[in-house]
């Protein structure tokens, strides 16, 4: 019923040529794209991941904590524009902006306005404009909308790199999940009976072992019994990389939570970001030429203040920084309306002022990258984001 | 005699039946439970036997210094790191003190690893032999409510003693002396960063030169951490109409609120307060000075006394009533809370002005809660627990062994994600992944422990009575071994739910 992987690009090929291809036609043929999102629990300092140094306010406004401009010493900033820059730890992230496939986002922020991170995680999430505003999230929502094309000959449409399967991909599209393990896998016979108890009266255990067994399957030779957030991308690179697999990966990371001393040889958010950069690298390394294909969104909850707390740290935010990655992107781009550091720029004037809403850059993902029907995302995918129009011109045609 | 009832008692309020019990416990499932909420005087001796609060608070410090490095120079090992792991690429850095092959990682494992492993065992062995299973759900979901996470390698040396100090004496007790205990703790100081924390017009913001260098360092501003958790995840719970305003002004109130230096007694210090065998000390020099107004009160109050009112009040308040109902109904009851339920149990709270005691008994009294359906999903450390109790107490496992275990299942002991704890719906814990690990386990668990003469359908009769499904029990009499007959028990969804 579905066309061929290369039938559907001679379709593609020949609409084009004849320059009348209704629009319809041509979503249904994005057909191989790859997502990635990968989700930093604990709100990423995103004046820090991509300084602002061209601000004549930047070095007064985070008073300790800035990072020097590029050419200014060890650990100065990368340039990216000549005001916008990379902490020097994300040199992966800085090459490929020059390669062109990385934009940078700032000043961004999803609609949450409070400083909960359990509240702003679940908002992000769920994708609606509240915390607990939906049961379910919004990447799962998404995959119920892809074309037919893309959801035929795919068992799951996504993969969770996690050990619990997170709100945002929870739902009722078929989703599975996958972590490190070091124990010997199960007797085949076992499962199966297992399998068997849990179909008489249990629906819910009977999905997650089915999915499980699938995805164990599938696993094998990924990169066992270590849960770097490298290893991490690695594993969902090769779930992703087969042509049934996956078409969505959400991959968490934790600890961006950075309230004490943050910077310097030992501090954790130069750790993570350094973290960050390998992981981006596995995944590509392990995509090979379907890099090319696959677009990585990296965001958190919230920003962080823009001035360094009593303890060298940085306490909860409003707007930060988020990065859009990959081969499919049309990168070596920062977008930003950029607020201003000044004491009255700031939002309830200690954070950076949300120019930019996550969503909009989300819902291109989804529609211009995957090919999910644009109806569905403003009215399944996001409810009440008339406020975030969708980014448009973000990736290679 | 109502077997229903007993195995809703041991299992749905307890850690899972031991064999026997269930029969044992029928004539009178509730007054069971109830007789179990006493006053605990002596913690159960191998929980009274881990390290004293001063050993375990100083353990990081020692460690320290011990490979030649400074809390000044090494800042950035406080902080919580990604994931699992103990610690990311900055510890494996070199440190002047350690000898030559080793990181500072391994050397961190090694010298503070086998104290967490103890705890993690005590706490098993307790959970496995105790005849108040009901008190000790009580004591974890405290536990975890209060969240002192090792994911803080500063905290790690003080995970396994939190429960004892501040939660076993004080879950039949009132509320906001539990709240008092956690704020004054050296985990919760050290975890939520108050131990750093100074008023920004207190005498050290000033005039720093009073401080000795090594304070001087780390001593530098206002932290809000601690005093936001304890309105969003401690008492009142998130929107539930605080401002940031009331979450700064919490945070001034606790300035001060430190822990004691191992390098002893430099003029800020002040024993006002200190509790002798704490490690709680108020610093009236690092405290904001002058009234603070909290949710709408102003506390005039100096010293330690200021943020000794506010949080008596904040734990009396009636958010905090509903807020705690909720949280205790959805543990213990259902991930969807019968509003029912949530009201009787606040309203309990709010007329005791707190009393834990009474709420634990009201919990039971709850008619929801006597509902054969199992609503709730055990967590891997609840799960793991019954299978042991299921088992005897066989096979016996180290600390270690526990930990492995336990973080592949996606709970490593005493290691919450953040201060939020553990999740406590199904949802969270019900993925291909988890459920997954648990099947590995349960058949290299069955592999090991099952011999000719077990018979797994009286092990699961014994554990389960009247909850065990026909379909079930006859899954296990059909398996074609004792030990895969125990597996299907352990994997089996009567099992694994509550």
């Amino acid at each position: 019923m579905s066309f061929s992987h290369l039938n559907r690009r001679g379709v593609i090929a020949a609409g084009l040529a004849s320059a009348a291809l209704p629009r319809i036609a041509f979503a249904s043929g994005l057909t191989d794209k790859r997502l990635v999102i990968v989700l930093l629990r604990g709100a990423m300092d995103g004046l820090t991941a991509a300084p602002a140094f061209g601000d004549p306010d930047y070095e007064r406004a985070r008073n300790g904590i800035g990072t020097p401009r590029p050419g200014d010493g060890d650990g100065a900033a990368l340039d990216l524009n000549g005001f916008f820059g990379l902490y020097p730890a994300l040199r992966g992230m800085h090459a490929r902006y020059s390669k062109g496939e990385l934009v940078v986002f700032h000043a961004i922020a999803s609609p949450y306005r409070d400083r909960s991170h359990f509240d702003g995680q679940n908002l992000l999430e769920n994708g609606s404009a509240a915390p607990f505003g939906l049961a379910d999230g919004w990447a799962n929502r998404a995959l119920e909308g892809l074309p037919d094309a893309m959801k035929s000959g795919r068992k799951d449409l996504g993969i969770a790199i996690a050990a619990s399967m997170p709100l945002m991909m929870r739902g009722a599209a078929p989703v599975t999940s996958w972590s490190p393990s070091i124990l010997p896998a199960p007797n085949v016979d076992l499962v199966a009976r297992i399998k068997a108890m849990y179909d008489v009266g249990d629906p819910v255990l009977a999905k997650a072992l089915s999915a499980a067994a699938d995805a164990n399957g599938a696993a094998a030779g990924s990169g066992q019994g270590s849960d770097a957030f490298a290893v991490l991308m690695g594993a969902a690179a090769r779930f992703m990389k087969a042509p049934d697999g996956p078409c969505l990966a959400m991959v968490e990371s934790a600890g961006w939570d950075t309230h004490a001393n943050q910077l310097g040889a030992f501090g954790v958010l130069s750790r993570n970001l350094a973290g960050l950069d390998q992981g981006i690298d596995a995944l590509a390394d392990g995509l090979g030429a379907k890099w090319s294909d696959t677009a990585v969104l990296i965001m958190t909850e919230f920003g962080r203040t823009v001035a360094m707390n009593g303890t060298r740290g940085t306490d909860h935010g409003t707007a930060g920084a988020a990065f859009l990655v990959g081969g499919a992107v049309k990168g070596g781009r920062v977008i930003a309306d950029w607020p201003g550091l000044r004491p009255g720029d700031l939002y309830a004037g200690r954070d950076l002022k949300p120019t930019a809403d996550l969503r909009s850059l989300m819902k291109a993902m989804l529609v211009e990258h995957l090919g999910v029907d644009s109806g569905h995302v403003e009215r399944v995918v996001f409810p009440d984001s008339q406020g975030a129009p969708m980014t448009t011109g973000l990736f290679r045609t | 005699m109502n077997l229903q009832d007993a195995a809703i008692a041991a299992n749905r309020f307890g850690l899972g039946a031991r064999p026997g019990q269930i029969r044992t416990i029928a004539s009178d499932p509730r007054g069971w439970l109830k007789a179990q909420l006493t006053p605990e005087t002596t913690p159960p001796a191998p929980i009274a036997a881990l390290p004293r609060t001063e050993a375990a608070t100083e353990a990081f410090n020692t460690w320290l210094k011990s490979i030649g490095l400074t809390a000044a120079n090494a800042t950035g090992l406080y902080e919580k790191s990604s994931g699992v792991a103990s610690m990311g690429a900055g510890a494996r850095m070199g440190a002047p003190g350690l000898p030559p092959g080793v990181s500072i990682e391994q050397s961190f494992i090694r010298t503070l690893g086998p104290g967490y492993a103890q705890a993690v065992q005590a706490r098993m062995q307790v959970a496995i032999s105790t005849e108040r299973p009901y008190f000790e759900r009580l004591v974890r979901f405290w536990g975890n409510h209060f969240t002192v996470s090792g994911s803080k390698p500063n905290a790690f040396p003080i995970v396994g003693i939190v429960e004892r100090d501040v939660v076993r004496s004080r879950c039949t007790g009132r509320f906001h002396d539990m709240l008092l205990a956690s704020c004054k703790h050296p985990g919760m100081l050290i975890y939520l960063d108050n131990y750093v924390s100074i008023g920004p017009n207190s005498v050290i913001a000033k005039n720093p030169g009073v401080l000795p260098p090594f304070l001087r360092e780390i001593l530098k501003g206002l932290n809000e951490n601690l005093g936001r958790e304890i309105l969003e995840l401690h008492t009142l719970g998130v929107r539930s109409g605080y401002t940031q305003a009331d979450v700064t002004s919490l945070a001034k109130v606790i300035t001060g609120w430190m822990v004691r230096q191992r390098e002893g007694q430099d003029r800020t210090e002040s024993n006002s307060g200190a509790d002798a065998s704490s490690m709680f000390i108020f610093r009236s020099a690092a405290h904001e000075p002058g009234p603070q107004s909290v949710l709408g009160k102003t506390y005039a109050q100096t010293g330690l006394a200021q943020g000794e009112a506010a949080l008596t009040d904040i734990a009396r308040h009636p958010s905090t009533a509903r807020f705690l109902a909720t949280k205790l109904v959805r543990h213990f009851i259902s991930d969807e809370p019968p509003p029912s339920a949530v009201e009787r149990i606040a309203k309990v709270f709010r007329d005791t002005e707190g009393d834990l005691l009474a709420v634990s008994v009201a919990l039971v009294d709850t008619p929801e809660a006597w509902d054969a359906g199992l609503q709730k999903f055990k967590p891997p450390e609840d799960y793991l627990t019954s299978a042991l109790r299921a088992l005897n107490g066989k096979p016996e496992l180290s600390g270690q062994q526990l930990i492995a275990l336990l973080s592949r299942m996606g709970q490593r002991p005493f290691y919450a994600p953040g201060p939020n704890g553990w999740a406590d719906t199904g949802g969270e814990w019900i993925g291909p992944d988890a459920i997954w690990k648990r099947v590995e386990w349960a058949d290299a668990l069955a592999k090991g422990v099952a011999d000719a003469k077990i018979d797994p359908s009286l092990i699961a009769q014994e554990a389960l009575g009247p909850s065990l499904t026909p379909s079930t029990l006859h899954a296990i009499k059909l398996a074609e071994s004792p030990a895969q007959g125990l597996a299907l028990f352990l994997t089996a969804p009567e099992f694994q739910r509550r």
